[in-house]
Order: C-alpha cells, then structure tokens, then sequence
C-alpha cells in the first residue's frame, strides 16, 4: 500500500491500552538502502511547549485510518524538549521541503511529499513528489482542487500524472552537522555516474553549503574535472572555501592547461603558496606555462602529450600506448622526438598498427612535420590546424624541443570569443 | 606609512567590488510610490513628520542588515530560507502577500509612468503600453545588466531636490527641530502617512531582493563588514533624499497651501531650481524612477515566488522549461499596466495606497525573518543579538499596533 507522508503527518499515535500518546511529528529513516526503511517515529506532545519521543518502528502494531497504535503504554514513554538525532535521515527534516539532486534528470528539484510504501510490517520511502499536486496536498487543499479539476476536465494530467521520482535517483543534500558530510554518501548512489559536465551544471544551482558537502563527496579525479569546467569566479568561490590541501590535490589533477588558467587568473601569493605545495615536476610545468601570454600557443598548450624516441620499434611504440602511463589529453596523434627531446616529427594509431611492429618508428612518420612556436597567436594555430586537418599541434621553443601539445578545444574557446566581438560590433554598427 | 596607504587602497578596491546590492536596492526604494509619498508627505503636514525618519533609518539599516546576514551565513534567499524553515504553508501566504504586494508597487510605478507622461504631454496609454513591452523584453532579452547602469546614474536626478533644499532656504531651525522632536498625532490622515511613509521606506519586497542580490554575488562572511557599509550607506542615501523631498516639498507646497491632486502639483515644489522648467525635470526624474523599479519589482518576484515554491527560474531558461516563472513575471507587469490604463484614475491616489499597503504588509515578512535570523542552526554565532531583536520587534509591534489604529479609525 501506498501512503504520502503529508498524510501521515500529525495523525494520532496510541498506545496499546489507546490512550493518546502524541501526534507523528516525522520519522527516522535508514541511510543504507536503496529505498529506505522506517526506524523510528518521532511523535510530540504539547502545542506552545513542545516535547518529542522517540519510537522504533519494530514497537508499531498497525496503521489505522487515521492513527498509528503502538506496543508501549503512555508511562513508558519519555519525552524531552529537544528532537535529537540531527545525525540520522528524517522525512521531514531532512527531505520534505528540502532541495535534492534528481539524478536522472541531471537537475536541481524541491521537494513536495514523500510517498511512502508499506509492506508487511515495514514502511519504505519509495518515492519523491515534486508535483503542483505534492505542493497542494501540503496545503490541504488537495480535495478542494481535486473537485475543481474535474468538474473541469476529469482526465487532466494534474489527477493522472502525479510527478513522482523513484527515490533510487534522489540524491539528498542533508548536511550531518557534526561531521558536515552528507548524510547519504554517494559513492554507492547514482549521482556517480553522472558526468563532470552535469555535476557541475547541478552544483550551479546549489547555494554554497551544499554546493561544497556535495563536491567533497566525489573522489579527487572527478573533484578536479568538475573544477575544470567551473568559470573562474566559480573556481575562486570555491577556492575560498577550500583547504590548502584539498586545492593542490584538485590541482594538482586537473590538466596543466587548465591548472594554468586557473593559476594567471589567481593573485600572486596564492599562486606561489599552490606552487610550493604542488610536486615538482607538475610545479615546473605549470611555472613555466604560467610564462606565456594566455592567449598564445604556450599558455593554451597542455605539456601532457605521448612523444616516442626515434629509436624505438612499432611494436615498442604499441606496447607504450597500451601500457597508458603518461595519461596524456589525448592520444590522436605520437609526436617523435630525439634524445634531446627534438621533434622530428608525428604519426597516429592508424598508421602504428597498419605496419609491421618490427620497422623503426621512423617509418610510420607523417611526411609533414607540423609544429607551432608559444608565442604564436590563436588564429595562427586555427589556421593552421584548417589547412592540415588536424586537431591537435605539438608546440616547439626555437631548438624545435617539443614543449606541449594544443588541442582544437584549448582554441575553440577563444575562438567563439573572438567571434562574437565581431558579431556584436556587426550588431552595434547597425 | 606606504604600507598603510596599500592596505586602505585595498580596502577600497574590496568595497567597490562587494558594494552595489545594498545601493541599488536604496535607489529603487526611492521608485514612484516613494517620491508621491514624500512629496504627500511634505505638502500635507509640513515638518511635523519628520522626526519619523530618525527612526526609519536606523530600522531599514537593522532589517536590511539582517538580510544581508542571512544572505552571506546561509547562502541561501530568503524564500528558500522560509520554505526550508516553515513548510509549504507559510511559504505559499506568505508568497502570496509577496506578489499582492508587488503589484500594488508595480501599479505605482506604473501610474508614475503615466503622470509623467501627462507631464511631458504625451498620451499616457501610449507611454505605459511602451514601457511596459520595454521592461518586458528587458529581462527576455537579458539585458537588464546593462541598463540597470543608466537607471543608477539618472538616479542622480534626486539630487535636485537636495540642490532645491538648499535654494528654497527653509527655516532650518524648524526643520531641525522636528527631525529629532517627535510629534505624534492620532488622527486618521496622520497615520495613514505615517504607516505610507515606513511602508515605502522600508517595503517587503526590499528584503527579498537585497538577500537575493547577496547570494548572487556570493560574498563570503571574512568581507562581511564591507557588504554591512554598503548596506548603511544605502540606507542613509534613500532617506536623506526623503528628507530633502519632504523639505522641499513643506518648504514651497505646504507654505502657499497647496495640495498634492496630481503630479503637476508635486512638480511645482522643484520651481526654484528649474523655473518653468520644473515639470519636465520632475516628469523626467519620475519616468526613470519608476521604469527602473518597473524592471526590478516584477521580475524580483518572479525569482523570489519560484524558489519559494520550488519552480524552475531564470532568465536562461527557455518559456517550456519554466512556464511559471514566465507567467508570474508577465501577469504582474501586464496587471501593473493595465489598472493604469484604467481612464479617470488618480495616479497620486495609487502611489500613495500602495505604499500604506506595504507598510501594513511589512510586519509579515519581518516576522518570519526574525524567526529565521534568531534560529541558531542556520545561523550559528551570527544569530541575532538582543539588542538587535528589540529594535526589530519593535518595528513589527509599531507597525501592527499603527495598522489596527488605523483600521478602527475607519469604524
């Protein structure tokens, strides 16, 4: 049987002898379950005074129309001022009226009622309602409006489709307020498949506190890739908030490109205060991207790039990408370097595997060596990367040592830029 | 000593980046409802009323403060904070005494719209419909940052009645002296104004809004003290333009007997500044007060009603995606403009019951502030002190007691 939690609400709680214990105040569910089970009810007493008692779910004998009898007697019962329990999940504290994550529709959503499933003698959350039909049931007037709507029109999607999300796909935002972590972890729930793309879209719409138990609750790689797709005020708000440690952990894993834009845009101090906390190789590269104007081919490069010495085989080559340990951004193009890092020039997978792995590596270069300076600008390495079709350049200093890779996305951002100035000074000119 | 100058520098430079919503949200309280209301104010009762701003001040800096408070400790609005907080019951009342309210201001604005559009000699339908398909497209073409810049520098059109003040040379004496010794009188029309005065000073929507803009500009609780100045120097800005306009108005209207029918009446208190001119500068100064708080009042409540009932909002968000949002925004624009282009109405009339309709609101949405600003969980050390509370429950007690005084006085 199904029951909305609204209907529960207040509705009497007797004793076994029927004596009148209190009103349902709210109820206590697990933190575990896919669909969480009732532990206790907390029922109150008084209306100006109000005291609270706390009762597990296993003394309930049954639900009656409209009361709920219990297997204690009213003396056994101790209530108190206070409604402890601030660290366990209740209905009405923690979910009713509360803003959660609707992890399959990747959106931010209030919530109206709890619809409730019983069966046997346990009573299950099961759903969400975040209907106009939730909303007006909260305000009594369900029976009113109900009336209404149907003289009006009896198959109105009001009555039909409630607006109800399976609770398996709610990711509550409840914050413990001893430890002020979530009070549902979310390593086991859905909002962990969700991409960085659409977490971050989701943290947009949360104020700041559950904006940051909900960003602390991933794991560092996704932390750093929802850092990445933040604006830079974002970022900053965030930084703000931040632990030292936590920032050059989520830093020290987002790609150098990104860390740098990040970095330019951060003051002085602070950028030096991540610096000396980052491990040195990631510090050096970004110090040394940090060099470059941002809007030139060193300051969008990223030095995470696959490079192959010329002495190596095909078949090495091959065993190097399957063993994956460098994580370059992307790994459409293998630049060929010499002993002294010299770029000699680039081949892809294609051409890797469709030749025999004893040849030298040599073999599978393209016959063009395409390569760009740091100081070249945006357009030039558009232009570029137009004329050869490729989407990706390796960036050279003037020794022709391979510095970075840019990719077409690193550019595309600036790009859009440039071409809505012009759009709008089109549109201004009229 | 080089050193010192770089710290204040920097204080400066933070001040300037946190200022604006206590500002902005003074400078769109000084909106049609406002100027009618002070000008009433001046030409009807002279001086005796301006001991009230004393007291105005210091409550619209405490009350605004305790949104801003909120704001910054919570990150949340203040709809959000009551939804949370209270259920969905005194979410949807209060909500409802919300979009009442604001369009009752809207109207005003509107009817400001209008009187200066029969100061300018224009046709006043003409003049509303425009203005209001403007402000309309504003916030669906998201432009309204932009423009909110020319409104904010046409505000300096106040500072002709500061200017007047001075030219009409009141006694300052007499002015002194009933700014700091209050009068206080029983009778219908004196209360009436007085509850119009608090209620335009000190409106509900302001507290929503300035709230709002707090969050949105996501200042942190270490900047807190900054966000508090911009907020006192916003409060004080609104006011000592009250003062003038009632001044002003006492100094010139209320002497030769005249009384406020029409806005050409109101126009007249500017004559020693501008000579004939004074009505093309009142029209003026009224249409960009009135636009502005035009573009703000219905869309603030569009934002402030979907996040209490927990619809989708913003302007980013395509008609499909957030029907309400669209449709609240668009009914209280077009009921604003329509009542107004209702023919034989007195526009005067309207600015001045709207504003007696927010003060008699006003203590609604303090009570449920106060309620929240006092709850420890939320607000942890930044919980009210007690000082703070007596001031702030006084105010509600005040204007409650002020409302049921004037309700018997129509029995």
């Amino acid at each position: 049987m199904f029951i909305y939690f609204s209907h529960l609400v207040n509705i009497e709680v007797l004793d076994k002898d029927d004596k009148l214990v209190g009103r349902l105040y709210d109820i206590i569910v697990g933190q575990a379950e896919i669909y969480p089970k009732a532990i206790s009810l907390i029922v109150y007493q008084g209306i100006f005074k109000r005291r609270y008692a706390i009762i597990p779910w296993g003394l309930v004998i049954e639900k009656l129309d409209n009361a709920i009898r219990i297997n204690l007697s009213l003396d056994e019962i101790k209530f108190s001022l206070l409604e402890n329990n601030r660290d366990k999940l209740a209905l009405k504290r923690d979910i009713l009226d509360q803003q959660v994550v609707d992890t399959y529709n990747h959106n931010v959503i209030r919530v109206n009622d709890a619809h409730l499933l019983i069966v046997d003698k346990d009573l299950m959350l099961a759903h969400v309602d975040i209907g106009a039909r939730g909303f007006i049931r909260r305000l009594s007037f369900e029976k009113i409006v109900d009336l209404i709507v149907r003289i009006f029109n009896k198959n109105s999607a009001y009555l039909t489709k409630e607006k109800l999300i399976s609770w398996k796909n709610i990711q509550p935002l409840s914050i413990n307020p001893v430890s002020k972590t979530l009070k549902i972890n979310v390593s086991q729930r859905q909002i962990n498949d969700i991409h960085p793309v659409d977490l971050s879209e989701i943290m947009l719409d949360l104020d700041r506190k559950h904006r940051l138990a909900l960003f602390r609750e991933f794991n560092t790689a996704t932390k750093s890739a929802i850092f990445s797709i933040l604006d830079f005020p974002q970022q900053k708000s965030f930084l703000d908030e931040l632990s030292d440690k936590e920032s050059v952990e989520i830093i020290s894993n987002m790609p150098s490109d990104e860390a740098a834009d990040l970095l330019d845009e951060l003051p002085r101090d602070h950028v030096n205060k991540i610096l000396t906390a980052l491990e040195t190789p990631k510090a050096k590269k970004l110090s040394t991207l940090l060099g470059y104007k941002s809007e030139s081919a060193g300051g969008l490069m990223t030095t995470e790039f696959f490079a192959l010495l010329q002495q190596m085989t095909i078949g090495d080559a091959l065993e190097l990408v399957k063993l994956d340990i460098s994580k370059p951004e992307t790994m459409q193009y293998m630049y060929i370097v010499d002993d002294k890092a010299h770029l000699l020039g680039f081949t892809n997978l294609r051409k890797l595997i469709s030749l025999d792995p004893k040849e030298n590596i040599l073999k599978a270069k393209f016959r063009k060596n395409l390569y760009i300076y740091p100081e070249d600008g945006v357009k030039e390495v558009a232009v570029l990367m137009d004329k050869y079709k490729v989407n990706v350049l390796p960036v050279v200093n003037e020794e022709k040592i391979l510095q970075g890779i840019i990719t077409i996305d690193d550019i595309l951002d600036h790009l859009i830029n440039i071409a809505w100035r012009k759009r709008s000074k089109k549109t201004a000119a009229i | 000593m080089k050193n010192r100058f770089k710290t204040y520098r920097k204080r400066i430079l933070i001040f300037l980046a946190i200022m604006g919503p206590g500002i902005i949200t003074a400078n769109v309280d000084n909106d049609a409802g406002g100027i009618a209301t002070y000008s009433v104010c001046g030409a009807h009762f002279g001086y005796s009323l301006l001991w009230s701003f004393i007291p105005i001040i210091f409550a619209l800096i405490i009350i605004q403060e305790m949104c801003s408070r909120m704001a910054v400790v919570t990150g949340k609005g203040l709809a959000d904070l009551i939804r949370e907080e209270f259920g969905v019951r005194i979410t949807f009342y209060s909500m409802i005494i919300l979009i009442l309210a604001n369009i009752g201001n809207t109207m005003a604005n509107f009817a400001g719209i209008a009187a200066s559009a029969q100061l300018f000699g224009i046709s006043k339908s003409l003049l509303v419909i425009l203005s209001a398909v403007f402000v309309w497209f504003l916030v669906l073409k998201g432009t309204y940052k932009s423009v909110e810049k020319v409104f904010l520098v046409a505000c300096l059109f106040y500072v002709t009645y500061i200017i007047s003040g001075f030219i009409v040379k009141p006694d300052w004496n007499e002015v002194v002296a009933n700014v700091v010794k209050p009068k206080i009188e029983f009778s219908r029309p004196y209360v009436f104004m007085l509850i119009g005065l608090i209620g335009t000073t000190i409106a509900p929507w302001m507290q929503f809004y300035q709230q709002a803009s707090v969050v949105e500009k996501d200042i942190k609780i270490k900047d807190y003290a900054y966000n508090r100045l911009d907020v006192i120097i916003g409060s004080f800005v609104v006011n000592i333009v009250a003062i003038f306009i009632v001044v002003v108005c006492a100094a010139t209207l209320f002497k030769s007997g005249i009384r406020i029918e029409t806005a050409s009446d109101a126009a007249i208190a500017l004559r020693p500044l501008a000579g004939n001119y004074c009505y093309l500068l009142f029209a003026a100064g009224l249409f960009n007060a009135s636009l502005f708080a035009a573009s703000i009042l219905p869309l603030s409540t569009a934002y402030t009603v979907c996040e209490g009932m927990g619809w989708e909002l913003g302007v980013n968000k395509k008609f499909r995606e957030a029907p309400q949002f669209y449709w609240l925004y668009s009914v209280i624009i077009i009921i604003g403009a329509a009542f107004i282009l209702i023919p034989n109405i007195n526009f005067v009339k309207i600015m001045l019951v709207t504003q007696v309709a927010n003060g008699i609101l006003l203590p609604f949405v303090l009570i449920l502030m106060l309620l929240l600003v006092n709850k420890k969980r939320l607000m942890g050390e930044y919980a009210n002190s007690a000082f703070y509370n007596v001031i702030s429950w006084f105010v509600v007690v005040a204007m409650i007691l002020l409302t049921i005084i004037l309700l018997f006085s129509y029995f």
